[in-house]
């Protein structure tokens, strides 16, 4: 408190500039991490990734542990757990009321979510990161010819597309539904009811292959896409990411603090 | 400065705040007093930008609250003590907050000294806090950026008597310097020491306002005995001038003694006694609320649960 100015005279510098969109970015992925919940959260996804990768190699061994098999092996966790995390980000700000904090010192509440978002990017790229080096580093351990073959460009960049589009349909989720259990249980039983349903109900089957997460992101990280892949993939993407993030945007914006 | 204007806010049909109007000028101390559930938070709200209001509007420092570039910069907001992660460490979000408004990190161990969190405090996790440290942890929070202007809501919530001295003298350095400062409270005795005006709310309208001594003034009261009390009654009454009887005999007019002299010298009655009765904040507190909750009650319908109000005033009787 060194510089309280005159007090009629007191002016908000006409230069002064809103905090910078990477900042609140930096301060999305560092509140992620500087709690014990987030630390630990965070730790697990990267060990249960390592995990996987070791599985897989040692429960097929030899020709099948391909680094292909191991690369596309390990996404699969971080692709169930991220999701979580996103919920977590968003709706962490209201059960624990941080919101109250954030929101006077950022008013643009529309900036919070969008840098959300982009924290959300950066975690995948994170988690892609930690995915392609556990196979790698696996698939050299163990004795040939396990861990041999190569890694395409496209299933490499389609592996993180789908880590970040799983993340930020988790945060979309929470955005809308900004409560934490109810997010998660909505964004885990949906997609499992739908499968259940259109498995059983004829006509919902062609459906599914257009809506329904797993048929259509899933394969993101096992080959390359072809065109009626990507359309499949785009539409699923409109319907569990598009819908709950506009319905999350209004809701983020609009709610009252309590 | 801080200036709400009309400000109302409805969760459906029932009216939490009607109509607020106020100003808090540079250099000044603002208590805002209403027992619990008054609508003091739901207006702190309004002005921070954390809700909407249903109608009227406010600003601060000229703007209103969510036009500010950084207000944090400006402003310094504690609308909820255990409003922070608890799994968070107490250094840890001070330091979120201070990367956040672009003050640099020094200032937060500053801070911590300020508010009397020793370095082991402030490696522990907020949810391992008691509440008034807490509140000196959402205090450092509401200072970190240098502001001009300070939106409290019952920040003594919780400190014991040292740290109570400690926060008003704080405050009141502040407002010599030529900050604003808002505080809410449901305790009288917290804020009359340090506020050098008052705001009263009571179930969600304003019920008076203005510096202690005008609010005194405005609701001063006299006990008069006299030659002819009953001619006194009817003349005091003829001029508007409530009266009613004390146990004693004596007569109680809602008035000044100048005006109760005046009306008596008029009548021609002789005065034996007038002296200023009620020139008491706390009972002019317990009487402006209670109406306040009284009118209002009458005014919507269904009628708030009286229990409300009830409790408050019986704890800040205690």
């Amino acid at each position: 408190m060194s510089a309280l100015a005159a007090s009629t005279t007191y002016q908000i510098p006409t230069d002064e500039r809103r905090p910078a969109f990477g900042r609140l970015t930096r301060i999305e992925l560092r509140k992620m991490l500087d709690t014990r919940s987030g630390l630990w959260f965070s730790a697990a996804v990267a060990a249960v990734t390592l995990i996987t990768v070791i599985i897989t190699a040692l429960v097929k061994g030899g020709h099948d542990a391909t680094l292909h098999r191991l690369f596309n092996n390990s996404v699969e966790p971080a692709a169930i757990l991220l999701p979580v995390l996103g919920v977590l980000l968003v709706c962490g700000e209201w059960s624990q009321h941080t919101t109250l904090t954030t929101f006077t010192l950022v008013p643009d509440r529309n900036r919070i979510l969008l840098a959300k978002l982009a924290a959300s990017i950066v975690v995948a790229f994170a988690a892609f990161g930690i995915c392609l080096a556990c196979s790698v580093v696996v698939g050299e351990l163990l004795p040939a010819p396990s861990g041999a073959g190569s890694l395409s460009f496209a299933v490499l960049a389609q592996g993180l597309l789908f880590l970040a589009a799983t993340m930020m349909i988790g945060v979309a989720f929470g955005a809308a539904i900004m409560l934490s259990a109810p997010a998660l249980v909505i964004y885990l039983a949906l997609p499992t009811a739908w499968d259940a349903l259109s498995s059983t109900i004829h006509p919902l089957k062609t459906l599914s292959h257009w809506l329904a997460i797993g048929p259509t992101l899933g394969p993101l990280a096992t080959h390359s896409f072809s065109a009626t892949d990507w359309a499949h993939a785009g539409t699923t993407l409109a319907l569990w990411l598009a819908v709950p993030l506009i319905i999350g945007v209004w809701r983020f914006a609009r709610r009252d603090i309590n | 400065m801080i200036e709400a204007t009309s400000l109302t806010k409805r969760y459906g049909d029932r009216p939490a705040v009607q109509d607020v109007t106020f100003t808090c000028a540079p250099g000044t101390v603002t208590g805002f007093l209403g027992p619990n559930g008054a609508g003091k938070s739901t207006t702190l709200k309004m002005l921070c930008g954390l809700a909407r209001p249903t109608s009227g509007h406010s600003t601060v420092l000229g703007r209103p609250y969510a036009e500010l570039p950084n207000p944090g910069r400006h402003v310094g907001v504690l609308i909820d003590a255990s409003a922070a992660h608890e799994g968070r460490r107490g250094r840890e979000t001070l330091a979120v907050s201070a990367a956040l408004l672009g003050v640099a990190d020094p200032r937060v161990d500053e801070l911590l000294e300020l508010v009397d969190l020793d370095a082991g405090a402030a490696r522990k996790r907020v949810g391992q806090y008691s509440l008034g440290m807490r509140q000196r942890l959402g205090i450092a929070n509401a200072l970190l950026g240098d502001p001009q202007l300070l939106i409290l809501d019952e920040p003594a919530n919780g400190l014991d008597p040292v740290g109570m001295r400690w926060i008003r003298g704080l405050l009141r350095d502040f407002a010599s310097r030529g900050g604003t400062v808002l505080l809410s409270s449901h305790l009288l005795h917290e804020v009359e020491a340090i506020a050098d005006r008052l705001v009263i709310i009571a179930d969600g309208r304003i019920v008076a306002q203005g510096t202690p001594q005008e609010l005194l003034d405005g609701h001063a009261r006299a006990r008069v005995r006299s030659a002819d009390d009953q001619v006194l009654r009817r003349a005091l009454r003829q001029h508007s001038i409530e009266v009613t009887d004390t146990d004693d005999g004596a007569l109680l007019a809602d008035a000044s003694t100048e005006a109760v002299s005046d009306v008596a010298l008029g009548a021609g009655v002789a005065v034996r006694e007038l002296r200023a009765a009620g020139d008491d904040l706390e009972q002019l507190f317990f009487q402006l609320t209670e109406n306040g909750a009284r009118e209002s009650r009458a005014m919507d319908q269904p009628a708030p649960p009286l229990l409300t109000t009830d409790t408050t005033l019986q704890e800040v009787k205690r």
